[in-house]
């Protein structure tokens, strides 16, 4: 259930972002080929994403985040380590 | 294509500035029916010119950047601009002289690579790598940049400190902040965009432009009314349903575009209590960028030994000049010593034009220092560069913080808008606001777009957003 709303979470940022309906946007949506996210438009995401989760994505995850799905398991995992931080 | 229901009008956009007249094009071009409102007389914001003794000067901005490195190349072609308006590319873009180096920009890349690698040799690998890291454009790695400085990004790659001041200074004039404070993202931009692929004027002047865009708006079938200053923003259940105009007027909207400041938007025309506690808290805490102080001057075209015409000549007054103290004493308007300044000499020799970054301050604080500071000015460009300058004079005035804000409306005269920081850096409220609904934000205020290559490019972004909704 928690999962699963993070799911429409992040779907909702990458529509703000992307400008596409939240219904055009799948977990397999490839942020920069089919959302055609640019540089500003990938900060801008990033940046939203640690707003609203209160977590920072470290550099090394940056590279392995393509697609809505990798991003919503990323957000959880560092969810997870924030717990376990706290 | 339009699928709004019994609206005035399908978009209505607040503000002519260049990313408003963009976003209208683009939504007028395919099929919206689009009215622009200018408070202004005529178009263009901070891209205007004005006309005195015969000279023609540009107010605010005055070249262009990121025609083949950035998207404007594209968005120009889209429209036929160059059909209305010829721009002429001026080789090299910049110049940087300090007592110690000349270095120029050109459009020969590796030419501009070799000149730095003259001039500082210990650096030679690290400026090759600098050079190639900025002509990059990959998303991910911006992203991993997102709370970098420009500065942090100099450290990774020099350790001369000289060279590090060289290629910061144009940042005090481009961004009016040291690389210490400029976001690496926007820094790198404004080397990528405007000084690496800078260098283009509109010919006749900077005004053609916004104007050729307004022209092609119209002829799309676009509405424009200038000297139609907007009160008010309406909104329905978190929607934004139209304008009320100064006189009264209502006008009705499926979407709202606002180009103007920030602040006036959410605080006046939105008001405090639909933009909530929360981002009426965000906003009293975002920092503006700051104004600055032209010099205007028309000569008698007989001055000799002047350097390169149609080029940004940056004069900086040492070397290894510490960038935070400059910006320290610019901030509280100390001009005792002018560390450096952006001097631009037309190619036909009439005009001047000298930039200052310059704080906001009273009406009475420039009232007793524009004429001091332009006269300053004037004799260190004489005494740097330009001998007998003074002797040549047949008009000169100039412009400060309060003449950019009282022309445009844009908070504090700021330039660039919010300060880019990276902390200030794509914060999406700014953009495309979450309180409410189909309405969005355009220019150099969303914290997206900087200087005319960015507010061009948010301004085809919003469009492309508000087509993407109407589709779906």
């Amino acid at each position: 259930m928690i999962e699963n709303s993070i799911e429409k979470e992040i779907i909702s940022i990458a529509s703000d972002v992307s400008g596409f309906d939240p219904e055009e946007i799948t977990l397999d949506s490839n942020f920069y080929k089919d959302l055609e996210i640019d540089s500003i438009k990938a900060i801008e995401i990033t940046v939203a994403i640690e707003k609203k989760y209160k977590i920072s994505v470290r550099d090394e995850d940056v590279p392995n985040i393509t697609t809505v799905r990798q991003a919503v398991k990323l957000v959880n995992t560092l969810l997870k380590q924030k717990d376990t931080d706290v | 294509m339009s699928k709004s229901d019994n609206k005035q009008y399908d978009v209505i956009i607040i503000g002519a500035g260049l990313s408003g007249l963009v976003c209208g094009c683009y939504l007028a071009k395919a099929g919206m029916k689009v009215l622009v409102a200018e408070q202004h007389y005529k178009p263009g914001g901070y891209c205007t010119s004005f006309k005195r003794q015969g000279f023609i000067f540009s107010a605010a901005a005055h070249f262009l950047g990121g025609i083949k490195n950035g998207n404007l190349g594209k968005i120009f072609d889209d429209h036929n601009i160059d059909k209305i308006v010829k721009i002429k590319k001026y080789d090299p873009s910049n110049i940087i002289i300090t007592p110690k180096y000349r270095v120029s920009f050109g459009d020969d890349l590796e030419k501009t690579i070799k000149e730095f690698q003259d001039n500082f040799p210990d650096e030679s690998d690290n400026i090759k790598s600098f050079f190639s890291y900025l002509m990059s454009s990959d998303p991910k790695s911006t992203i991993t940049m997102r709370t970098w400085t420009f500065k942090d990004l100099l450290d990774k790659y020099f350790t001369n400190n000289e060279l590090k001041s060289i290629l910061g200074f144009p940042l005090l004039g481009n961004a009016a902040l040291p690389p210490s404070l400029t976001s690496a993202f926007i820094g790198t931009k404004i080397f990528k965009e405007f000084i690496l692929d800078g260098g283009y004027y509109p010919v006749g002047g900077i005004h053609k432009l916004p104007e050729a865009f307004a022209e092609r708006f119209c002829e799309y079938g676009g509405e424009l009314r200038l000297s139609c200053p907007v009160r008010k923003i309406t909104v329905k259940n978190n929607i934004a349903t139209g304008i009320y105009l100064r006189d009264g007027t209502f006008l009705s909207a499926k979407y709202i575009v606002s180009n103007c400041d920030a602040r006036q938007t959410f605080l006046k025309l939105l008001g405090k209590k639909l933009i909530g506690k929360d981002f009426a808290d965000k906003l009293s805490t975002m920092i503006p960028s700051l104004s600055g102080f032209i010099l205007y001057l028309g000569t008698d075209e007989h001055l000799d030994k002047l350097p390169e015409t149609g080029v940004n000549i940056w004069v900086v007054s040492n070397d290894g000049l510490d960038l935070d103290e400059v910006f320290l004493s610019v901030k509280k308007g100390d001009y005792r010593n002018i560390a450096g300044y952006l001097l631009y000499i037309s190619p036909d020799k009439k005009v001047i034009l000298a930039f200052l970054p310059a704080p906001f301050k009273d009406k009475n604080y420039w009232i007793h220092n524009k004429f001091k500071l332009g006269e300053s000015l004037m004799r260190r460009i004489e005494k740097d560069v330009i001998p007998d300058l003074t002797k040549h004079i047949k008009y000169k005035d100039a412009a400060t913080p309060q003449t950019l804000f009282r022309y445009t409306g844009n908070y504090k005269g700021a330039a660039f808008g919010w300060a880019c920081f990276p902390s200030q850096l794509a914060i999406t409220d700014f953009r495309k606001p979450s309180f409410v609904r189909n309405l969005y934000m355009t220019g150099h205020w969303t914290t997206k777009g900087f200087g005319i290559p960015g507010v061009i490019y948010v301004g085809e972004d919003t469009a492309k957003m508000i087509l993407r909704k109407e589709k779906a």
